[in-house]
């Protein structure tokens, strides 16, 4: 269904004042009065045309006279796919939680408050997310001054500057209000930190768990150790001086973060990109998918103690890493993609490289599969343990592998299709329990597995059907796109990488905000911990594949 | 005692020409025949625990196609000698609110249980500290004291991590005590003794001698104890006491230094023991094939001096393959989970050893020894003992042939790697 159509709808149920078209953005949206914006996000999920069950994202702007949240919305059941905004005051922003709607609104309504201070009414936990609960102030607004000091640590490199003291509001910390609860039912169980410094966390992050002796009561995530606040300083970056900060985002899938910003910018400023740069930017994606999956089923595999597997697929990563160094001439955090085009061209003897590497390791996917996927005692570890449900995935906001290992068939590489994914062949791997049932952890490691064979699948015919050609569209010298915004996504190897950008017609984005796809499966490690054990946690944790830097962005 | 004694006798005897049963000194003598014999075992625990742990990084490396330790000495076999070093000079933390006494004491508790074992373990024909007849069952009792060192180190360490580990390996050792205890209880009752020598020297030197073969239900239950006393061991798939990727290290966790380094001596150390036990068991101990016990007895001078020496060889020989076994299995198999771990010992193994006790026990009976039901049996399993040793050893050979292929293929060079030239 179409925006308009679905805005003929809503001011048919609601009233014609409730809903303002907006067609003259990228996105059509559709502006709802604050009041109504519950009502309405119930009905666009409830309604039998509409089924919007997924909100893909959901973002705060600052207009200087007023303040914005917007949803991006998808439904897996119609395909179809919606921007809702609403608008309230600057004096007292507040509007409806929709966390009711959609559960993973929860951490995106938090991130929202912790970084605008925008007040979501009926929230069951509006705390701080990313920053410390002593915070003064809202980061991400346009007025927000950097303090020069936070207990002690300077904030700021200036010598001399004057010094504007914290002070501590009375607001808890996360640690303080869950172990100072003495409510009835956690009275008696152990509280103990996972983390930040801990082998099975992948990074630093923090698992708040209550445990009664290995059984979970439940753990709740604490995050924001890695927030280095890479919206805020796109806001202060030109266009392309944005793109290195992207391979920040998760530097397992570095490829990703360039290519989600190459191709938000380039559809805000209308820059064509020449075939050969899109092969390109294939070839070196899909390589990169396959480096992060490696990464992803290796560690599943140490969490649970079996260190050789994963030590087996650094040793093939090492190969993606040296290819990758002559693709761009960097291992790890790429800055490969331009907008209309890539920074280097893959050469021939490269290519030769990439096809000889592929024919060495696509038996090696046996030989992991034989010392590990086939394992008794794998399979026990993994089957049965944390199954999401094809309904929680989406309502939680799950993308990329771990949807799919839930059963819903959904990749935006075939179902929204970008770059040249649309002339290539390949499978779409969903999950089926492989040995247990749909949606638990074996799922979702042995997608990854399966994936990986999809992208040496799509590796080898991007190589062999890449044209000749240019590798860089025309593009100006300062880029200064027309004041529109725009949401784009590409399916990174932990799923949907959203970037939403807003341009103010000046050489930097007004907004940018990256919506991943680590970050939804952190929230939902609260929702599935109680009854886990401790162990179980762990395998749980690695088969959802986050990468911490991904989570605090 | 009596062995070291009589030696101790005819040292007397040999060096001041006395009357040793007269003699007002002859107390002194047997004393530090003891400490001798000590600390002959310390050397021979160090000299084992210390390469092997380089062995198992080499192994490690091998199996996980990279290099390993290979800088401290020839190929890297002083990297004992320098990792010992360095925790000797490492500062020795005891953390704030940590039960200190029990802290420092729970080491301590850990080695002796596991050094004590080196008592009754014959290391070749009289190679052996002391013959006890209740060997077997003083090897169960005093292997607990490392359950009470583990609980100690997990509780004063004021770390919920490191109780986590604590109980958890009380839990596990505890429990696999019992399928570990039954299995051995089958070979005392084919051979009626508990003394570790005696036990040898019921079985024989060629395969079909030995007891693992000796018939289908003493070849079940050397596989049962082997799968226990690698659980007793902490080792891969069943180290959950120290599970680095749930625990961080479990009950070790707050130790450094000499402390830590303690841990995993006796961890180590106990790798030795439960193969040597496994060999002496069910794999003929020390049994030279074709060379009757009489006759090593019987040797004097060079020729027993010889006969010794090679009876170490083979008890060293057979115990160190199952300790390369070991290594293996750590660096394959993941880790169970708690409650796996738990059914497989109470659902699985303590009524299979149960089962195979009763099955030893009624073969004793209507199948006596030396009869041709009986000859049968043993070489029945004896071939099957074999095809199974060929289909690992062809296995190993098929994984190398993948790996030589696939070096050719990628760098055009031909893969061969030497034994004296590891890379």
């Amino acid at each position: 269904m179409q925006p308009v159509e679905i805005h003929e709808k809503i001011q048919n149920t609601f009233g014609a004042d409730v809903a303002v078209f907006k067609p003259e953005l990228i996105d059509p949206a559709i502006e709802i009065q604050p009041e109504k914006i519950l009502e309405v996000c119930r009905f666009l999920r409830d309604d039998g045309d509409l089924k919007f069950d997924f909100l893909r994202s959901l973002s705060g702007v600052d207009l200087n006279d007023a303040f914005e949240v917007v949803y991006h919305l998808y439904s897996y059941a119609k395909r179809h796919y919606l921007v809702v905004k609403t608008r309230m005051n600057r004096e007292e922003p507040s509007v409806d939680s929709v966390a009711g709607v959609w559960p993973t609104a929860n951490w995106h309504e938090r991130e929202t408050y912790d970084l605008f201070g925008i007040d979501f009414k009926g929230h069951p936990k509006l705390t701080r997310l990313f920053m410390p609960e002593d915070w003064v102030g809202y980061p991400m607004r346009k007025d927000y001054v950097n303090p020069t000091e936070y207990h002690g640590i300077p904030c700021t490199r200036e010598e001399g500057a004057p010094v504007t003291r914290h002070e501590v509001e009375g607001h808890p910390t996360v640690q303080q209000a869950m172990h100072e609860k003495k409510c009835p039912e956690t009275m008696g169980f152990m509280r103990l930190n996972m983390g930040p410094h801990h082998p099975a966390t992948h990074g630093v992050l923090n698992l708040l768990l209550e445990t009664d002796g290995e059984i979970l009561k439940r753990a709740v995530p604490d995050v924001g150790y890695l927030h280095r606040g890479i919206e805020k300083l796109a806001e202060d970056n030109a266009y392309i001086g944005t793109m290195p900060y992207t391979d920040r985002i998760d530097y397992l899938g570095a490829m990703f973060g360039n290519h989600a910003w190459a191709l938000a910018v380039e559809k805000l400023a209308g820059i064509e990109t020449p075939p050969r740069a899109e092969y390109c930017r294939i070839i070196a994606s899909e390589l990169n998918r396959i480096a992060s999956h490696l990464i992803g089923t290796g560690t599943v595999s140490m969490d649970l103690g079996a260190f050789t597997p994963f030590v087996h697929w650094l040793r093939e990563r090492e190969t993606i890493n040296d290819i990758m160094e002559f693709i761009c001439g960097s291992r790890l955090t790429y800055n490969y993609m331009r907008f209309g085009g890539v920074a280097r061209d893959i050469e021939q003897s490269t290519v030769d490289m990439i096809l000889r590497w592929l024919d060495h390791f696509e038996p090696m996917i046996d030989e992991f599969n034989r010392l590990i996927s086939g394992n008794e005692i794998f399979i026990k570890r993994l089957a049965h343990v944390g199954v999401i449900s094809p309904e929680e995935a989406a309502a939680h906001g799950l993308v990329g592998p771990n949807l799919r290992a839930s059963g819903v068939n959904f990749d935006i590489r075939r179902d929204e299709p970008y770059s040249i994914y649309p002339d290539l062949k390949f499978d779409v791997i969903v999950g089926e329990g492989f040995e247990g049932e749909v949606g638990d952890s074996f799922d979702r490691f042995y997608c990854r597995v399966l994936e990986i064979r999809e992208s040496v699948r799509l590796v080898r015919q991007a190589c062999e059907a890449m044209p000749a050609g240019d590798i860089q569209g025309k593009v100006k010298k300062v880029l200064k796109p027309e004041a529109n915004e725009v949401y784009a996504r590409v399916e990174s190897a932990r799923g949907e990488m959203g970037m939403y950008v807003i341009s103010d017609g000046s050489d930097k984005p007004y907004r940018m905000k990256t919506r991943t796809g680590s970050y939804t499966a952190m929230a939902v490690m609260e929702h599935l911990s109680p009854g886990l054990l401790i162990a179980d946690l762990v395998a749980v944790f690695g088969s959802l594949d986050i990468v911490a830097p991904e989570v605090d962005r | 005692m009596n062995a070291l004694a009589n030696l101790a006798d005819q040292f007397i005897q040999w060096a001041f020409a006395v009357n040793p049963a007269v003699w007002p000194y002859t107390w002194i003598v047997q004393f530090l025949f003891i400490l001798a014999a000590g600390a002959a075992a310390m050397g021979f625990v160090a000299a084992f625990a210390g390469p092997v742990t380089w062995v198992e990084r080499r192994v490690a490396g091998r199996i996980q196609s990279r290099v390993g330790p290979n800088r401290v000495g020839p190929q890297g076999i002083l990297q004992w000698l320098a990792d010992g070093m360095k925790c000797y000079l490492k500062e020795d933390l005891i953390p704030e609110g940590a039960d200190s006494i029990l802290f420092r004491m729970a080491p301590y508790f850990v080695f002796a249980g596991m050094f004590g074992t080196y008592a009754v373990l014959p290391f070749g024909a009289h190679l052996v500290a002391t013959e006890l007849n209740v060997g077997l069952l003083y090897l169960l009792a005093i292997t607990s004291l490392v359950v009470v060192g583990l609980l100690m180190a997990g509780w004063s360490s004021n770390s919920k991590w490191a109780l986590f580990g604590g109980v958890r390996s009380a839990a596990q050792l505890i429990s696999y005590e019992i399928p570990s205890a039954f299995s051995l209880m089958a070979v005392i009752l084919v051979t009626g003794t508990m003394s570790m020598q005696g036990i040898v020297l019921a079985q024989g030197g060629w395969p079909w001698e030995w007891f693992i073969f000796k018939n289908p239900f003493l070849f079940a239950t050397f596989f049962l104890y082997f799968t226990a006393a690698i659980a007793e061991g902490n080792r891969t798939p069943f180290d959950l006491p120290e599970a680095e990727s749930e625990l961080v290290a479990g009950y070790n966790i707050e130790y450094s230094g000499m402390r830590f380094l303690f841990f995993f001596f006796a961890e180590w150390a106990n790798l030795w023991i439960m193969s040597a036990i496994a060999t002496v068991c069910f794999l003929g101990g020390w049994q030279i094939p074709g060379v009757s016990p009489e006759y090593i007895a019987n040797a004097t001078g060079w020729t027993w001096v010889g006969l010794q020496a090679l009876t170490f060889v083979i008890i060293a020989a057979k115990a160190s393959t199952l300790v390369f076994l070991v290594i293996q299995l750590r660096w394959t198999l993941p880790r169970l989970r708690i409650d796996q771990l738990m059914i497989t010992c109470w659902k699985y193994l303590v009524p299979l050893s149960f089962a195979m006790l009763v099955g030893v026990l009624l073969l004793m009976v209507f199948v006596p020894d030396g009869s041709i039901l009986d000859w049968i049996m043993r070489i029945l399993m004896t071939l099957v003992g074999a095809a199974i040793a060929l289909t690992y050893l062809k296995r190993i050979r098929y994984t190398y042939m993948v790996d030589r292929d696939n070096y050719k293929k990628m760098s055009g060079k031909e893969l061969w790697f030497p034994p004296y030239r590891l890379p």
